[in-house]
C-alpha cells in the first residue's frame, strides 16, 4: 500500500497578519460549522478512491486550524478515519496560533488522536510580533508549550521568522534562544518574505528590514546554534531532534504522495497534482451540490518528474543521488554534475559518493543553483535503459 | 480641380494633451472624410508607437472637402506633423507647406510651453495662426481668460477664436468656418515652372516611393519627366493624387497651391529627401524653394541582436526600416562582447530609440544598444586622419596627434526668466556663450556653441525640465574643433567589455566613469563571485565599484504543497536569465548596456 500525507485547509484567522497573502477570511460559528461540513462531505466522497493507500500523516494547516473550534477539527479527524485507513503510527498535526487554543482544548485534541502541534511563535520580541500583526506575547507561547505537554503531546515544533523589519542578528537570536529553551522537538526558521499586495508591501522602504547580507547572516548562525543544540537541519528552513523531522514536510520534498482538502489545497497523487478553488463560499457550495472543486490538474511527465526531484530533493540535507537520476529518471547525470562542482569549489555544494546536497550557503542561494540544476537538466541526454552503475567521479 | 482660391493648408498645433489629434478626428469626421464605423481615435497617428507615446514622427497629410456656410466648396489640406528636436528639420519642411496654422489651446490649462514654442515655429514661417480654444467642456474651463492670456503673451487676436470641446463633438463647424475665413489661400503661378517642396515620403512594395510633396508653382501630372533639384534624381511620374485618411484618390494632376503625392517607380527613398524641391525636367525652375538640408546622422550606436542567431534577421530588419526612413544608416560591426551587429547612424537620441523600439516591436528582436558616440576626427601622428564612430576604433593616445570632435551652433529660445538656468547648463556641458538676443520683453533666443556630444544624451530632456519646458531647441552642426578627448573602458571581472568603451573630453572623463561604474553596480546582480567593475583610460584605473557576491535568494517556504509555486518562480527566474549577456564569467542583463545613457538621472 502507498503511504499517503493528507493535508486539511481551514481558511480563516481570527487576525490578519501584515505578511500574509495566503488566503483566508474571519468568520462566524455559523460559517466554520458550515465549512466543517463541506469538508466532511469531501472527504467522504473521497472514499472510494482510496483503497490502495494507508495514510501515514494528518496536517491540518491555513490559515489558523483552531480557529474553527476543536470539535470541529475533531469532525473532521473522524470524517478521515471512516474514509481512509490511517495507519496507527501515523503523524498528526495541527498548526495553532499561541493565543488561540486553551489547556482544555489542547487536551481535546490530543485525546483525539492529534500526536503533534505546530505554533506560529515567530519571535519574542513584543514589537516585532506587533509589526508582524500577530496579537500573542512570548508569554502566550510558554503558556501553550506547557499546556500541550500538560495534555501529552510530545512533538512540538515552533515557527520562527527571521529578516524582520528593524531586526538586528542579536534580535534573531535571542528569539531563536528563548525558543530552544521551551525545548520543542521540531523548529522552523523561516525568512520573512515580502509579498505584493500585503500590508507590508505597502511601504517596504519604511520598514528598515535587514540586508540580503544580515539576513543570511542570521541564518547561518541560527544553524549553528541549532546544531549545537541537537537540532539537526533536514530541510532549507527545517530543523528536528532525532527522529522528529515532519513526516509531512518531509512527504513535499521527497515526491510523497498527499492530499489536500478545502479551498486552494494542492495535491499530489500518483502522476497528478492537483488543486481545489480558492474561493471558501465557492468551495463550500459546490460540496453542497456534489459540484466539480478543481481548479488546476496537470499530469507530471517522467522528465518534469525528474525537475521535481531535483528541485525538491536540493531543499533537503539527503539531497539528490546521482543514481536515482539515471535509474530512475533515465537521464544522464553530467552535465548536472558539472553545475554541482562548480558550486563545490565554492562551498555551496557536497558529495559523499552517493549523494549531493547543500551545504547552509548553499541552501542560501538554491534559487541560483536550482536554476542552474534545471538548465543543466534541460540539455541532459535521456537514456534508453539505465547505464551500469553511476560511475563516481572524484571531487 | 479644385479652385486655387477654395484651398486651405493648414497644421494644428498645440501642447501636449491639448486636444491637437482629437480635434484632427472631429475634422476629418465632420467632412465625412471618414465614416462613423471606420473612426478610430487619433487616426493620424496610425504608428503604434505614435499613439503610445502620443507623439507624431512621420508627417502626413490628409485632404478633406468642405461645404462652407456660404455654399461654397473649400479643399482642406491638413498637415500633421512631428514634435521633437531630433524632427525640427521635418517639422519645419511641413510648416512650410502650410498657409495656416491652427493653434489648439486648453480652456482650463491656457498658454504652456509646447503652445508657445510651436506658436513660434508657425510665425516664423509665416503662417497664419488660429487660436482654438478646446475642452471647454471640463468644470475649470475659463475660455474668455485663455483668449486673454493668447492676446497679451502671444499677441494674436483672439476674440473670436471658436469655443470648441473637441472630445464631445461641440462647435467643430465653427473651427472649420474660421479656418477658411481666416487662412490665407495659396498663391503661385500654374503655369511658371515646377517647384514643389517634398514634406515626406514613404516606400511601398508594389510602387516604389511614394512622396508627398506640396506644389508651391506650376504643375505635376503622370508622364512628366521631373528632377530633385538637390540630389539631381530624374524620374517619371507615374501617377498623382492625394491622400485621404483611409487610401488615397488619384488625380490627372497637382497645381500649384495643391497637396498630394506622387509615384514615379523610385526605389530609393535617399532620392526623395525631406525639404528637396521638384521641378521639370525639362523647364527647370531656376532656383530651389529655399530651406533645404541634407540630413545626415548625428548619433551613431551599435545595435545588436540580443540572441547572435538573430544577426540575419536584425539586419532584414533594418533594410526595410530604411526603405522608409532616408536617414538611418548602418552598417555591420563586430564587438568582442556582443558578436555580430551593426552601427548605426541617427538623428538623434529620439530618433534612436523610435528605430530601436520599432525593430523590437515590429520585427521581434530582442537588441543590446550601446552607448551612442558623433562621429571624432582624429589625426594619427604617421599623418593618417580617421573619423571614428565606433569608440573601438580610437587610436592609443600614443599615436593621436590631435583629435577634434563635432560643435553644434544652438539656439535656444525662452522666456527670460530662464536665462540663467540655461546658461549654467550650457556651461556645464563645455557650451560656449555667443550672444543673447531679445525677441521681445518676454522672450529671449540664447545662442550657445556646443560640443553634439555633450547634447546627444540627455541636453534636451535637462533643457525641458530647467526652464519648466518652456524652451525650445534648435541645433546645426558647425564643424570640428579641437579637444582633449580620451577613452574609456570598462573592466568587469579584470575583462575589458569592448561595447562599454566611449570616447569622453577629459575634464569630464572622472565623473563619468564614477557615475557609470555606480550605474553598472546598479544594473549588474550580485552572482556567485564578487565582481569588481573598473574604469580605466589606458591602464589607469579612475574608478572602481564591487558586486558583492549573492548570498541570499531562497525561497523560505513551500506553502502547503504549493510545487507550483515554486516552479513559476524557477521560470521567471529564467526568463530574467534569457537577458544577461555572457562576458566572461560575468552575467550582464541587457539594459546595463543602456545605463551609460543614463548617467544623470
Amino acid at each position: 500500500m502507498t503511504p499517503l500525507g493528507i493535508y486539511i485547509h481551514i481558511p480563516f484567522c481570527l487576525s490578519k497578519c501584515a505578511y500574509c497573502d495566503f488566503y483566508s477570511r474571519t468568520a462566524t460559528k455559523e460559517d466554520y460549522d458550515e465549512y466543517t461540513r463541506a469538508l466532511v462531505t469531501h472527504i467522504s466522497e473521497a472514499e472510494m478512491r482510496t483503497s490502495d493507500y494507508l495514510v501515514d500523516s494528518i496536517y491540518f494547516g491555513g490559515g489558523t486550524p483552531t480557529a474553527i473550534g476543536e470539535r470541529n477539527l475533531i469532525k473532521i479527524l473522524s470524517a478521515i478515519y471512516r474514509s481512509f485507513k490511517v495507519s496507527e503510527t501515523s503523524e498528526i498535526t495541527c498548526e495553532a496560533n499561541p493565543n488561540s487554543v486553551t489547556a482544555r482544548g489542547l487536551k481535546k485534541l490530543r485525546r483525539a488522536g492529534f500526536n503533534r502541534i505546530s505554533f506560529g511563535m515567530q519571535s519574542a520580541h513584543l514589537a516585532e510580533l506587533r509589526n508582524l500583526g500577530r496579537t500573542h506575547t512570548f508569554d502566550d507561547v510558554k503558556a501553550a508549550v506547557e499546556n500541550a505537554r500538560r495534555a501529552r503531546f510530545e512533538n512540538i515544533s515552533l515557527d520562527l521568522m527571521y529578516g524582520l523589519p528593524s531586526q538586528s542578528i542579536g534580535d534573531f537570536l535571542d528569539s531563536l534562544d528563548a525558543a530552544i529553551a521551551l525545548s520543542p522537538e521540531h523548529i522552523s526558521c523561516y525568512s520573512l518574505k515580502i509579498e505584493p499586495d500585503t500590508p507590508l508591501a505597502e511601504r517596504p522602504e519604511t520598514l528598515f528590514l535587514p540586508s540580503d547580507d544580515e539576513q543570511a547572516d542570521m541564518y547561518l548562525a541560527a544553524v549553528t546554534r541549532l546544531s549545537d543544540e541537537g537540532y539537526t537541519q533536514y530541510e532549507i528552513s527545517n530543523f528536528a531532534k532525532d527522529g522528529f523531522s515532519s513526516r509531512h514536510n518531509m512527504k513535499y520534498w521527497t515526491l510523497g504522495e498527499y492530499w489536500g482538502f478545502g479551498p486552494s489545497a494542492h495535491s499530489l497523487v500518483g502522476k497528478k497534482r492537483f488543486s481545489y478553488i480558492r474561493d471558501t463560499s465557492r468551495y463550500i457550495s459546490a460540496m453542497k451540490f456534489h459540484d466539480e472543486v478543481i481548479e488546476k490538474i496537470e499530469t507530471i511527465n517522467t522528465s518534469e518528474r525528474c525537475g521535481e526531484y531535483l528541485m525538491l530533493g536540493l531543499r533537503t540535507t539527503d539531497g539528490i543521488v546521482p543514481e536515482t537520476v539515471e535509474k530512475k529518471y533515465l537521464t544522464h547525470f553530467d552535465e548536472i554534475e558539472k553545475v554541482l562542482l562548480k558550486y563545490h569549489k565554492t562551498g555551496h555544494a557536497q558529495f559523499d559518493g552517493t549523494k549531493w546536497w547543500l551545504t547552509p550557503e548553499g541552501f542560501l542561494i538554491s534559487n541560483m543553483i536550482i536554476g542552474d540544476v534545471l538548465d543543466a537538466l534541460e540539455i541532459s541526454e535521456h537514456l534508453v535503459r539505465p547505464l551500469n552503475g553511476y560511475v563516481r567521479k572524484d571531487v | 480641380m479644385a479652385k486655387k482660391e477654395n484651398i486651405r493648408n493648414f497644421c494644428i498645433i498645440a501642447h501636449i494633451d491639448h486636444g491637437k489629434s482629437t480635434l484632427a478626428d472631429r475634422l476629418l469626421e465632420h467632412c465625412k472624410a471618414v465614416t462613423e464605423r471606420e473612426m478610430e481615435n487619433q487616426l493620424l497617428d496610425d504608428m503604434e508607437l505614435e499613439r503610445e507615446r502620443g507623439i507624431t514622427i512621420k508627417a502626413r497629410a490628409v485632404r478633406m472637402d468642405y461645404v462652407a456656410k456660404s455654399g461654397e466648396q473649400y479643399v482642406l489640406n491638413l498637415i500633421d506633423t512631428p514634435g521633437h528636436v531630433d524632427f525640427n528639420y521635418e517639422v519645419s519642411r511641413s510648416l512650410a507647406a502650410c498657409e495656416g496654422a491652427l493653434l489648439v489651446v486648453d480652456a482650463s490649462q491656457g498658454i504652456e510651453a509646447q503652445t508657445l514654442a510651436n506658436t513660434y515655429l508657425a510665425i516664423e514661417h509665416d503662417l497664419e495662426v488660429i487660436p482654438v480654444i478646446n475642452k471647454i467642456d471640463l468644470p475649470s474651463a475659463d475660455p474668455e481668460r485663455v483668449k486673454g492670456e493668447i492676446e497679451d503673451i502671444i499677441g494674436i487676436p483672439a476674440e473670436d477664436a471658436p469655443a470648441i470641446s473637441a472630445k464631445m463633438g461641440l462647435n467643430i463647424e465653427a473651427v472649420l468656418e474660421y479656418a477658411v475665413e481666416n487662412i490665407p489661400a495659396p498663391t503661385g503661378d500654374d503655369s511658371a515652372p515646377l517647384r514643389a517642396i517634398i514634406f515626406d515620403s514613404r516606400y511601398d512594395s508594389y510602387r516604389g516611393v511614394i512622396v508627398y510633396l506640396r506644389v508651391m508653382e506650376g504643375e505635376i501630372r503622370p508622364g512628366m519627366k521631373i528632377k530633385m533639384m538637390a540630389s539631381g534624381a530624374e524620374f517619371e511620374v507615374v501617377e498623382t493624387g492625394y491622400m485621404l485618411p483611409r487610401g488615397e484618390r488619384k488625380t490627372d494632376s497637382l497645381s500649384a497651391g495643391e497637396v498630394g503625392f506622387f509615384t514615379a517607380s523610385i526605389k530609393n527613398v535617399t532620392d526623395t529627401q525631406v525639404g528637396d524641391t521638384v521641378t521639370g525636367a525639362e523647364n527647370p525652375a531656376a532656383e530651389p524653394l529655399p530651406g533645404y538640408r541634407t540630413v545626415r546622422p548625428m548619433v551613431f550606436s551599435g545595435v545588436y541582436p540580443a540572441d547572435g542567431a538573430k544577426y540575419p534577421d536584425l539586419r532584414d530588419a533594418l533594410d526595410k526600416l530604411k526603405l522608409n526612413d532616408a536617414s538611418l544608416t548602418y552598417e555591420p560591426e563586430s564587438s568582442a562582447a556582443l558578436g555580430f551587429g551593426f552601427r548605426c547612424g541617427f538623428l538623434g537620441l529620439l530618433h534612436m530609440e523610435v528605430i530601436q523600439e520599432r525593430l523590437e516591436r515590429e520585427y521581434n528582436l530582442d537588441l543590446i544598444t550601446t552607448a551612442p558616440s558623433v562621429i571624432y576626427k582624429v589625426k594619427k601622428t604617421d599623418g593618417e586622419i580617421l573619423m571614428i564612430t565606433n569608440p573601438l576604433n580610437y587610436p592609443n593616445p600614443s599615436e593621436i596627434e590631435w583629435a577634434e570632435e563635432p560643435f553644434v551652433a544652438a539656439s535656444i529660445i525662452s522666456p527670460t526668466e530662464y536665462i540663467g538656468n540655461i546658461m549654467e547648463l550650457c556651461q556645464e556641458r563645455r557650451g560656449e556663450y555667443k550672444d543673447t538676443k531679445y525677441l521681445d520683453q518676454t522672450r529671449v533666443e540664447i545662442h550657445y556653441d556646443l560640443p553634439l556630444n555633450e547634447i546627444i544624451y540627455d541636453f534636451f530632456d535637462a533643457l525641458k525640465s530647467k526652464t519648466r519646458g518652456y524652451a525650445s531647441l534648435d541645433y546645426e552642426l558647425t564643424g570640428y574643433r579641437k579637444s582633449d578627448l580620451v577613452k574609456l573602458d570598462i573592466l568587469l571581472n579584470g575583462d575589458p567589455v569592448d561595447a562599454l568603451s566611449f570616447i569622453v573630453h577629459s575634464e569630464k572623463a572622472y565623473a563619468r566613469a564614477r557615475r557609470l561604474a555606480e550605474k553598472l553596480k546598479e544594473h549588474i546582480p550580485r552572482q556567485l563571485f564578487e565582481i569588481p567593475i573598473q574604469a580605466t583610460i589606458g591602464s589607469k584605473i579612475i574608478a572602481r565599484e564591487t558586486v558583492k557576491a549573492l548570498r541570499k535568494d531562497v525561497l523560505a517556504k513551500c506553502y502547503g504543497g504549493d510545487i507550483t509555486r515554486k516552479k513559476k518562480l524557477l521560470e521567471k527566474q529564467k526568463e530574467g536569465k534569457k537577458r544577461m549577456r555572457n562576458l566572461g564569467s560575468v552575467e550582464v542583463p541587457q539594459d546595463a548596456f543602456m545605463a551609460v545613457l543614463k548617467l544623470d538621472e
